[in-house]
């Protein structure tokens, strides 16, 4: 293999090059430096690949970092979001049109996979393109030929197709929304990227990358995050993942004199009283429609969680703390599901 | 993922010096199709896991004899039990604890008094983990396997 841009001392490893992948894709978990090495190794390889994770886990860019570290990257990366696109036109966005192919096509346009010509394509939420388009894209995979919209002749196209899915696709294809042979096809190499609440040890790693940016940027200022406020950070859910904790940095530098960042300046439900995933009370009624007694056992915990929080897990001050008598506050205690008390308790239940 | 680590039935230690507690989160955890080991110590904790294969450690960190963090720490400093997730439980507000517990390598935290599905969470994301872990190794294998072939052509 060659390196273009570094051939005299190319020697054919990717530490050799420019490019750092541990500066864009950042933490020490087992999960990460794994999936570093596989980045590099895939790379290396024509394969097509499916990167799923949750939204903010880095999905675009683990594929930039492929595109990077691969022989295509004197060729463009083409990045598209298929759900952002109406589905009547990403076919032609994909492929291209030639004039007069449907209303309004008033000039031949070349497509985002034509643009990828030598480079990669990446497809981000693939579970979101309609299935007429997954048949042609299955097609274009197999035979590497392009059909424009309104033409009858094909063209080769040489573009490696990295595709990506904040959902689990396998479950697409079993309700049929998404084609099962288009499915095999594009996870040669499944790449899963693990959402932050399962590698909270990389948080305190992350945070201090998103300070490291911040005093670059803002020379006078020496921002730092207090030891409380590390805690808090680090025991909450992140459902909006990496980039939700980059932007809540960005955020609380900005809302803060102080060059220390503290606890009393995190959004209260950061503060680990309060974890998103588990306590799901929802504030209006929507079409969807609820569970009432689910959502009334849900606040009916939260609160008790609370009182015996404040009261040190006394129950009887805690009891008296929800206006509830001792034997009411114990018969709901074991209905919302608590099933060992806070330490010294003399109430094991299940 | 984590369809496939029910499949195989993930193998829980719950390690907690309150027999009753023990015996309590146990009974939970395999009602939820887990499978169990109890131990109502420190240095218990330490034989048992040398002597079975175990995919997550709840463990408490109050405990006489042998704390939670030198439990966390002699469990790091092996080689063989290095990779185990383990889950600490504190009391919600002990951000001292919670601190330390970072430092030593703690995966994550339940608060006391433990809740069932905060519990059945916490062990999901970890076992959730572990399958991505395999997961990554056995695309690292795919593309060994596909290299070969390549270079056998």
């Amino acid at each position: 293999m060659t390196w273009p841009r570094l051939a005299s001392e190319a020697k054919g490893s990717n530490a050799d090059f420019a490019f750092k992948l541990d500066a864009v894709l950042i933490g020490q978990h087992p999960t990460v430096v794994k999936l570093r090495q596989l980045i590099e190794r895939v790379a290396r390889t024509e394969a097509t690949v499916l990167i799923s994770g949750e939204s903010g886990t880095g999905k675009e860019v683990v594929a930039r970092a492929i595109h990077i570290l691969s022989g295509r990257r004197d060729h463009a990366f083409v990045p598209v979001n298929c759900a952002a696109i109406p589905h009547d036109l990403l076919e032609s966005e994909m492929f291209g049109h030639e004039r007069g192919a449907f209303t309004g096509a008033s000039g031949h346009r070349q497509g985002l996979f034509a643009l990828a010509n030598g480079g990669t394509l990446f497809l981000d939420e693939i579970g979101e393109m309609p299935l007429i388009l997954q048949a042609k894209l299955l097609r274009v995979l197999e035979d590497g030929v392009i059909r424009p919209v309104g033409s009858d002749r094909g063209f080769q196209v040489d573009a490696r197709v990295i595709a990506a899915s904040n959902a689990d696709l396998g479950i697409a294809v079993k309700r049929g929304a998404f084609r099962e042979d288009l499915y095999y096809r594009i996870q040669v190499i499944p790449m899963a990227l693990a959402p932050l609440r399962e590698r909270r040890s990389d948080i305190p790693i992350l945070v201090e990358h998103f300070l490291h940016n911040a005093r670059e940027r803002m020379p006078g200022r020496d921002v730092t995050v207090s030891r409380e406020a590390m805690v808090h950070l680090w025991s909450y859910d992140w459902p909006g993942n990496v980039r939700e904790l980059e932007n809540m940095i960005e955020r609380l530098i900005i809302m803060s004199n102080d060059d220390v960042l503290d606890t009393p300046i995190l959004p209260a439900n950061l503060v680990s009283a309060n974890r998103t995933v588990d306590a799901q009370i929802p504030d209006k009624l929507t079409e969807a429609g609820l569970d009432l007694n689910a959502v009334v056992r849900e606040l009916e915990g939260k609160l008790i969680n609370e009182a015996l929080t404040q009261t040190g897990g006394n129950k009887q001050a805690a009891a008296k703390l929800l206006g509830l008598k001792r034997t009411t506050f114990a018969a709901k205690l074991r209905r919302c599901g608590v099933i060992a008390p806070t330490s010294g308790g003399n109430e094991p239940e299940t | 993922m984590s369809i496939d680590a029910a499949d195989t039935q993930a193998r829980i230690m719950v390690v907690d010096d309150d027999p009753d507690t023990v015996t309590i989160l146990a009974r939970y955890l395999q009602r939820e199709g887990f499978a169990t080991v109890e131990a109502l110590s420190g240095p218990q904790c330490l034989k048992l896991v040398g002597e079975t294969h175990v995919d997550v450690i709840l463990l408490d960190l109050m405990m006489p004899e042998m704390d939670g963090f030198e439990v966390v720490r002699a469990l790091k400093n092996n080689p063989a039990t290095a990779e185990i997730p383990i889950i600490m439980v504190t009391a919600r507000d002990d951000i001292e604890s919670r601190s330390e517990g970072m430092r030593v390598g703690v995966s994550d935290f339940l608060a006391k008094p433990v809740f069932r599905k905060q519990l059945a969470n916490r062990i999901k994301a970890q076992l959730d983990t572990i399958a991505t872990a395999r997961s990554i190794d056995d695309a690292l294998s795919r593309i060994e396997v596909a290299r070969d072939s390549a270079g056998k052509k």
